[in-house]
């Protein structure tokens, strides 16, 4: 069981990071929305993403 | 389209930035070491992972500092910072940690028991990082916790949490909440493992005593109170007769059976130990008050509060009055004077469970201030120094 909870609270660690690096991509490559502020939405959505990733926050 | 580009990269640099101002700060936080210059009866200090393997090695491993006089008598095992965001149970521990004299019987302490909880604060209800203790010698910096284990260590949260054993079903958050999964179990979650340690700790030592320390908000009618688990209410009952008659109000009343989780309802269930929680008041976790500062920590007063107590919607005791407030020595104080209450009324109702020990009480507080009971870690021995 202890197992089976590290697998899991790893696999949201991993899913954090997937979402850092899809917010990261869509920063630079995405065909709609293509405005100042949305850079701005993006590349700040990207901070907690990030830092649970790291296990910081 | 090489400007959009450039602009998005300099956002994100800025944005980085950002991120590692950030993360400086919160890994400070989760890094931040408390010195306790022990007391020279400190026999020895050891992990709770001692008593239970199975949290070696994690951010609830905690220290336990074991006073023992070598003379047959009771135990106690004494905790603060179950909610590390009530951090008058920790400087409590503290206090008693640097200056307790044992002569009979044996004392378990554990200053901060949820140390995972202790990594992280409240920072979305706007409450300050650290608060400040001044006295003669300099300033002792203390940190201020979260209630729960921090996210780092223990996620997801369950839609429903199902308390073991009982099945009770209880708060997704309260899965990391250590006072909400007693007795624990040894394959369970990070938060019950600990509290399977606490208990294992329990049975292991022959505790005699269990007193866990917290704090309540001043609209919480269990504030300024001690809750005893059944086997202890003969003990409590006299505890607060005597506080209330002698040096301050104190409630009692006994553990509800149906409310799961908690210590002096589990504990008491799964151990032959007497176990009291014990709560005083900090205005700080009340929702009425006003701005979350250091000052309103260490000082604790507040014109809200004020406000709620002339509208007679506070339950603390003695009644809330804004020229005192409810300063940190004054919590601090309460939590001393109460546990060496309870284990008196221990050692007379049961001879031999008796422990001589000697710590600060109230009215020492009250003179002196807590940082007169707090000793300088520069200039102290080293062999008694600890960081934790």
């Amino acid at each position: 069981m202890i197992c089976l909870q590290e697998i899991i609270h790893q696999v949201y660690f991993i899913i954090c990071g997937l979402f850092a690096l899809l917010l990261l991509r869509n920063l630079f490559k995405r065909k709609t929305r293509n405005n100042l502020v949305y850079d701005i939405i993006y590349a700040y959505t990207f901070i907690p993403f990030l830092l649970r990733a790291l296990h910081i926050k | 389209m090489k400007t959009v580009y450039l602009r998005r990269i300099i956002i994100l640099f800025i944005v980085l930035i950002i991120a590692f101002l950030g993360a400086r700060e919160l890994w400070e936080i989760r890094h931040f070491k408390q010195s306790i210059v022990a007391s020279e009866d400190l026999t020895k200090r050891v992990m709770l992972s001692d008593y239970f393997e199975g949290i070696k090695g994690t951010w609830v491993d905690t220290p336990v500092y074991i006073f023992d006089s070598g003379k047959a008598g009771g135990s106690m095992l004494w905790l603060g910072g179950t909610h590390p965001y009530e951090p008058g149970s920790m400087v409590t521990a503290y206090v008693a940690a640097e200056n307790i004299k044992i002569s009979k019987g044996k004392i378990f302490l554990i200053p901060v028991a949820n140390r995972s909880a202790w990594t992280m604060g409240d920072y979305g209800m706007g409450y300050p990082k650290y608060f400040t203790l001044k006295g003669s010698w300099g300033a002792k910096k203390f940190k201020i916790g979260a209630r729960n284990s921090n996210q780092l260590d223990q996620w997801p949260d369950p839609f429903t949490y199902i308390h073991y054993p009982s099945r009770q079903k209880l708060a997704p958050q309260d899965i990391r909440n250590l006072n909400r999964t007693y007795p624990g179990r040894p394959d369970g979650t990070l938060t019950e493992r600990l509290a399977y340690a606490i208990t294992e700790l329990v049975r292991k030592e022959n505790i005699d005593l269990f007193v866990d320390m917290h704090e309540a908000s001043l609209m919480y009618p269990v504030v300024s109170t001690y809750v005893a688990h059944q086997n202890a209410e003969d003990i409590t009952m006299m505890a607060a007769m005597m506080l209330s008659a002698e040096q301050f109000p104190m409630k009692s009343e006994v553990s509800p059976k149906n409310l799961r989780g908690l210590s002096h309802r589990e504990v008491g269930d799964f151990t032959d130990a007497l176990v009291v929680l014990m709560e005083t008041a900090e205005p700080f976790i009340d929702r009425v008050a006003g701005k979350m500062t250091e000052e309103l920590m260490v000082e604790g007063k507040d014109e809200f509060l004020q406000r709620a107590a002339e509208k007679g919607l506070l339950y603390c005791d003695p009644e809330y009055d804004i020229e005192f407030g409810r300063p940190m020595w004054y919590r601090v104080g309460r939590h001393l004077s109460a546990t060496m209450e309870l284990i008196k009324q221990m050692g007379s109702f049961y001879p031999d469970k008796e422990i001589e020990v000697d710590f600060p009480l109230f009215k020492d507080l009250e003179k002196n201030g807590i940082m007169h009971y707090l000793h300088n870690p520069e200039t102290a021995d080293p062999n008694r120094l600890f960081y934790q």
